[in-house]
């Protein structure tokens, strides 16, 4: 029955071109409006980004040996080197079985707009990435010519100092600070200059304008105009006085409005008085520098606007790969990346209080394990027999217990989008695909995402948002490829703790997994156990240990010259080196990021052999056996 | 008067030259004439630049890069020594990649400018293994930008390449590769029911194969039913005239045990794997009817396969045909203020860029004898000093000092015969007035430097006329105290002699930018991690009151966080250390908290380190944003020397109580001639810590 019914389920559609609305700085801001509303009315957002690059070393990327610690130093390393180009947001619905999807592309350019050195001085491009986009028709002049700037939070509050404020912000002048003599002549001086000045402009309201006389007064007392109201100008030399100058001209309050002029390298410059005529050409002038700086705080944000849009609306955020394009998110948008996971986690729930990662969902439909991309996902979530997808989901007894919905098995999702096309180069339908995926996953689970979001509580299914906010970082491996080594390692499903795992290398570069195992099984009474080995990169190997201690045990006869005999001797005195996973941490943790990872470990060891002698009270890197640090031994 | 010509698509003006009538009714004045390369017309357009080059008298040369500084503080500074200066262009010519490079031939009677986009693709993917990874400065993005440079072409269509050191990488690679391949395959316990079956199978299959083959040799003739038969069986076709079949639609598996079974069972087959018309690899078993058949067929292989390898690494060379060109021709090369030009072409098409200059210097020198640099030669010949009337030497204000005939569009009627008249030409047709509207595409940048030199040549008497082709200008003496010479330093006028390695600085009063005659190095701190409040001026403030009003020559700073202190005398740098140490070690005690350096001290965050500890963290590969981030990322190497010091340090200790005694005997009054004007460039360029402070 199955192909049958494959085809009539998900085949059904005919494949049509979707229509991504591509956003630049030329239509950016009238772009605005209308993803406020599609934001507003939808239940989701699915993000997809285009990144520069990824990893530079194939250790760099995520492992089923990651922890989410370390998966997280990897994430982070790549987002603080690479840029994003392409942004595409898509606000969707599901509903019953129709998807509506309201996808947009911005194209994103770190362009240094306020001449600041930001949103960032340089970035790293990968060849084979630039090239891969150039092949999909990427428009890279496009990009940079008329990509959208961006400035962080953290940014824009430095920003914001540098560039100065022109409405001053409510003066707290410190009480404790008696003026000096100086402070109170330049009270004085700057006191009589206004008095006379504001006399003067009221004079000659009544003159008639006369040019000559216009142009003196301009010289003598320096008088100015901003806009059509008249002004001068009180230049000023320290933050000091610029308080001082203000707090004076609070006793004109109803006549005069100060506004800050800044400096060329931040702080202020002068301040300039401005005349107003009455009261409501005061609030008048008032609102209108509202509105400019308002204008001004827009310009500065730019693309992030968005961002702030999605993280005001509150909305869950649907991704593919959510540890990798979150951290992206953080970096530029919001404040460099915090040091640990837990803070970056805790940092980013403020913002997105919801992340819901495709690519984890799909652990719970076990076929789809070896997905390589988006397009291959969604047509292999096609092929998938519903018959083991009904058995799949109903093992997973934490989804069953949210599902309240009994989907019946004919009626299948029938979207409104298709995934038979093919041809879809353009990145921004990356996100149509996301948000088409989750919405066939959803509906495959059998988890009903609009009774979830009905609810008042974002997202009802906890277990959902469960599984999916904790960025699983242990399955973001997704690119495994399929070599015949991995037999060995997809026996059965164990656990490993990383306590278990050796790292190992100097082994020489010719070496397959297999022939190190003979090795080393011929080396020590150690091997006579049972342990398992996997090539990292050229250079480098993990061992599992299954026996609990072993590890420990043969790192410690690494360590000591008089246990190491036989044939481990020799390959020891040929170079061979070993390290405990807490190294490997140590390595991602103080960014050592060599091309090969027996280069990093070396590094990693070297300096807490330093750190050990030099300051052994500060060896903080306690061992923690939490549950994070238990590895799925299927999926390494 | 003596005529340089180039070339353009469509002219002019009035133009004096006969055979520009030709073009006389183009509209109105062109824009400059480049011959842009991609890709597409990579191959003619080498062998066109090959006569040209040939032809030539000397060759100018410019890149356009996608950055210059991976962090501010790489910038180049006063206080550079020439090594220092040395590794932070290294860092740069690794760090970012060439987008284009402009070759401009000038010959007697013609020039030609040739704009090259270049983008290193990785087209050979051998191991796969790293990936190559450039910066982008967003600013020099954002300038490439201003002047309408074409991103599209450059990474769609731009020429790829391969360094000298990368060709011979990949030939090793390939020679393992197929090394590996036709070692023999080894043998393998073959293991579950599935794959004994299938080997029997197979076994079974090709020996079927094989007996046919021979009775139809023997003459045999097969019977309609077994041909019927053996439709479901192999199809012999045919591998350089012996007998084979084909094997493909196997797993990799599958194909290493089908090799198994030939190997074991079979003496007069042998398998191999050639590449088919798709580059798809096909796999044979063929048929070979001696031992020495045999051999011949592998050897016959394994040729092909080199052939292959070979074919690909010479399309992969690419762009590196030009540069093999230049240096096998033995050109004089013309750059403008090229040193980082010439470290990129050796990083990108040589090999990786030593760690010394000199040894930079040795082996740029063989693969380009004769180097000139034009700004070189404008600052230090008398003749175009007087010329140049001290006015800037930057390319484009050089070139419309020295050729203001070009550069204005001058009509050469109305140019005076000391000038030297340039035309331009591109495929087959000249032109000798345009717009100047080109700049900074790299071709037309290479074709001002060309220019100037031509004029600045003509200046000081070498009159090309009398030089036949055949003699080279690089051996003219008038040229020999400038030549190869360039700049290591532009700021400090430090200049690097190509064939000796030897390191002189400019003499000459010329350059204004020139503060401090003689740097003693030794004489410089380097400080980081301070409060940031702490500007130039308070540091400055706070090490006065320490160790006297004259102590300190100048506070400079790197970028916001750090800063060089140039002590008068090279004994403050071991006692502002070791004082520092001190007070670090004394635990806020009184002493400690009334000394001046406390306030530089604050947040016990603040590092010192001498001069060479400032070459060593410019030496890493790493580039953070803030100098204090990249101290603290190389630290493992100044924390150990920090600490080795504290020994020393403890002599000293008597030396701390005295001078917090005298601290209040010196004045406050701030003699500051500061380097606020510094601090404020530095300010301005300073950004945003996009890089997060470790904690530790």
């Amino acid at each position: 029955m199955a192909p049958l019914l494959q085809k009539r389920f998900f085949c059904s559609e005919v494949p049509k071109k979707w229509a991504v609305k591509q956003v630049t700085k030329s239509n950016f801001a009238e772009s605005m409006e209308e993803i406020k509303h599609d934001i507003s009315t939808s239940d989701f957002v699915a993000v997809s980004l285009q990144k520069t690059g990824s990893f530079s070393a194939p250790w760099h990327r995520a492992h089923p040996f990651d922890t989410a610690e370390t998966s997280y130093y990897k994430a982070k390393y790549a987002a603080e080197r690479f840029q994003i180009f392409q942004f595409a947001v898509c606000p969707f619905s599901v509903n019953a079985s129709k998807l509506v999807a309201h996808p947009y592309n911005y194209l994103l350019f770190p362009r240094d707009e306020l001449k600041l050195g930001m949103p960032s001085y340089s970035f790293s491009c990968q060849t084979s990435y630039l090239t891969s986009m150039a092949r999909e028709g990427f428009d890279f002049n496009a990009c940079i010519y008329d990509g959208i700037s961006y400035l962080s939070r953290a940014q824009e509050d430095k920003a914001k100092i540098r560039i100065g404020n022109p409405r001053p912000s409510p003066l707290i002048l410190d009480s404790t600070s008696t003026p000096s003599v100086a402070d109170a002549l330049f009270i004085e001086r700057v006191k009589s200059r206004v008095i006379q000045w504001k006399k003067t402009c009221k004079k000659t309201k009544e003159n008639t304008h006369d040019a000559l006389m216009n142009s003196l007064r301009k010289l003598i007392l320096g008088s100015e105009f901003y806009g059509s109201r008249p002004c001068i100008t009180i230049d000023v030399c320290t933050e000091r006085q610029v308080k001082l100058a203000l707090e004076m001209l609070r006793d004109f309050a109803d006549e005069l409005v100060p506004v800050l002029i800044p400096g060329r390298s931040g702080g202020t410059q002068a301040v300039r008085v401005v005349l107003t005529s009455s009261q409501e050409d005061k609030d008048l002038f008032e609102s209108e520098l509202q509105r400019l700086e308002e204008e001004e705080n827009k310009k500065v944000r730019g693309f992030r606007e968005v961002i702030d849009l999605i993280s005001a609306s509150q909305k869950p955020v649907v991704s593919y790969n959510s540890l990798n394009d979150l951290t992206f998110i953080h970096s530029k948008f919001i404040a460099p990346l915090p040091p640990t996971v837990d803070e970056f986690a805790s940092s980013l729930s403020k913002i997105f209080p919801c992340v819901l990662d495709v690519s984890h969902l799909m652990t719970f439909i076990g076929p789809l394990r070896k997905v390589t991309n988006i397009p291959v996902a969604i047509s292999s979530s096609i092929v998938i027999s519903l018959h083991q997808l009904i058995l799949k989901s109903f093992t997973k007894a934490c989804l069953i217990a949210l599902i309240e919905t009994v989907i019946d098995l004919l009626v299948m999702p029938c979207f409104g989008f298709t995934a038979a096309d093919n041809e879809g180069k353009i990145h921004g339908h990356n996100a149509v695909r996301i948000s088409h995926l989750f919405a066939k996953l959803c509906s495959i689970l059998k988890i009903d995402p609009n009774s979830n979001t009905s609810d008042s509580q974002v997202l009802s299914a906890p277990a959902l948002t469960e599984s999916t906010n904790i960025f699983n970082a242990l399955s973001t491996s997704f690119e495994e490829s399929i070599d015949e080594e991995i037999s060995v390692w997809t026996k059965s499903k164990r656990k490993v703790n990383c306590e278990q795992l050796v790292y190992l290398w100097g082994f020489g570069s010719e070496n397959t997994a297999g022939k190190l195992k003979t090795m080393l099984h011929n080396s020590h009474s150690i091997f006579s156990e049972e342990f398992d080995i996997r090539l990292v990169d050229k250079s480098c190997a993990v061992i599992v240990f299954w026996q609990p201690g072993l590890a420990e045990k043969f790192l410690d006869v690494m360590n000591n010259i008089e246990k190491i005999s036989g044939s481990l001797r020799e390959m020891v005195s040929e170079g061979l080196r070993a390290a405990s996973y807490e190294t490997y941490k140590r390595a991602c943790k103080l960014d050592i990021w060599e091309a090969n990872l027996g280069e990093s470990l070396d590094r990693a060891l070297e300096d807490s052999e330093y750190l050990i002698e030099a300051t052994p009270e500060s060896t903080p890197i306690e061992i923690s056996c939490s549950s994070d640090s238990v590895i799925n031994y299927n999926d390494l | 008067m003596y005529r340089l010509r180039s070339a353009r698509a469509a002219l002019a003006r009035a133009l004096v030259h006969s055979f520009s009538s030709a073009a006389a009714t183009a509209p109105s004045v062109p824009a400059f004439p480049l011959k842009q390369v991609i890709k597409s017309n990579f191959e003619p357009a080498l062998a066109e630049l090959r006569s040209h080059v040939r032809a030539a008298d000397f060759v100018a040369i410019d890149l356009e890069m996608t950055g210059v500084t991976s962090a501010p503080w790489r910038e180049c500074f006063e206080f550079d020594r020439s090594d220092v200066r040395y590794l932070k262009v290294k860092d740069s010519a690794e760090k970012f990649a060439v987008v284009q490079f402009g070759v401009c031939p000038f010959r007697w009677d013609s020039s030609n400018q040739f704009n090259f986009y270049i983008f290193p693709r990785q087209e050979l993917n051998i191991d796969g293994s790293s990936s190559y990874e450039y910066l982008f400065q967003t600013s020099s993005i954002d300038f490439l930008a201003k002047y309408q440079f074409d991103f599209n072409a450059c990474i769609h269509e731009g020429i790829s390449y391969l360094s000298r050191r990368q060709e011979v990488d990949a030939q090793k690679r390939f020679d393992l590769e197929y090394e590996g391949e036709s070692k023999e395959v080894r043998d393998m316990p073959v293991v579950g029911m599935v794959s004994i079956l299938f080997s029997d199978r197979m076994k079974n299959k090709i020996s079927e194969w094989r007996d046919r083959l021979l009775q139809f040799q023997n003459g045999e003739s097969q019977s309609q039913g077994s041909q019927s038969y053996s439709k479901q069986q192999f199809q012999t076709i045919f591998f350089k005239m012996r007998p084979a079949i084909s094997v493909n639609g196997f797993t990799s598996h599958q194909l290493r045990l089908i090799q198994l079974v030939i190997k074991n069972n079979f003496e007069d087959l042998s398998y191999i794997r050639v590449k088919g018309e798709n580059c798809e690899s096909q796999h044979l078993v063929v048929y070979t009817d001696s031992k020495h058949d045999r051999d011949l067929l592998m050897k016959e292989v394994k040729d092909e396969h080199r052939k292959q390898a070979e074919m690909k690494i010479q399309a992969a060379i690419g762009f590196r045909h030009v540069i093999d060109l230049l240096s096998s021709e033995k050109k004089l090369i013309v750059g403008h203020n090229c040193f980082l030009d010439i470290a990129h072409v050796h990083n990108k098409f040589v090999g990786p860029l030593p760690l010394e200059a000199e040894d930079f210097v040795a082996s740029i020198h063989k693969y380009f004898p004769h180097i000139i640099d034009t700004k070189i030669l404008l600052n230090t010949h008398p003749i175009l000093q007087q010329r140049m009337k001290k006015s800037k030497t930057s390319l484009s204000s050089a070139f419309t000092m020295i050729c203001p005939h070009i550069a204005l569009s001058v009509s050469s009627a109305v140019a005076s015969d000391s000038y030297v008249k340039v035309e331009a030409q591109v495929d087959d047709s000249r032109c000798s007035s345009w717009n100047a509207g080109g700049k900074h595409e790299a071709g037309y940048d290479a074709f001002m430097t060309g220019c100037i030199f031509a004029q600045a040549c003509s200046y000081i008497g070498i009159d090309f006329k009398l030089h036949s082709s055949t003699e080279n200008l690089a051996y003219n003496e008038k040229l020999q105290k400038h030549i190869n010479h360039l700049y290591l330093s532009w700021t400090n006028a430090d200049i690097i002699d190509l064939r000796t390695g030897n390191k002189v600085t400019e003499t000459l009063e010329s350059n204004p930018k020139r503060r401090f005659s003689n740097i003693s190095f030794e004489n410089i701190v380097l400080i980081w991690g301070f409060p940031s409040k702490l500007k130039a001026k308070d540091i400055r403030c706070c090490i006065t009151k320490a160790f006297g009003s004259t102590s300190v020559t100048s506070v400079y700073h790197l970028d916001e966080t750090a800063v060089f202190v140039y002590f008068s005398k090279t004994e403050f740098v071991s006692k502002f250390l070791s004082l520092k140490q001190n007070l670090e070690r004394s635990n806020d005690d009184p002493i400690s908290v009334l000394n001046p350096l406390a306030e530089l001290l604050e947040g016990r965050n603040t590092h010192a380190a001498d001069y060479e500890t400032y070459k060593d963290i410019c030496s890493s590969p790493m580039s953070k944003l803030l100098f204090a981030n990249q101290a603290e990322a190389t630290c493992s190497k100044w924390k150990k020397t920090e600490l080795e010091e504290t020994e020393a340090v403890v002599e000293n200790r008597g030396y701390s109580t005295e001078t917090a005694s005298d601290i209040k005997s010196e004045s406050f009054v701030d003699r500051i001639s500061c380097d606020d004007d510094k601090c404020k460039q530095t300010a301005d360029l300073a950004c945003m810590p996009r890089v997060m402070r470790r904690e530790e």
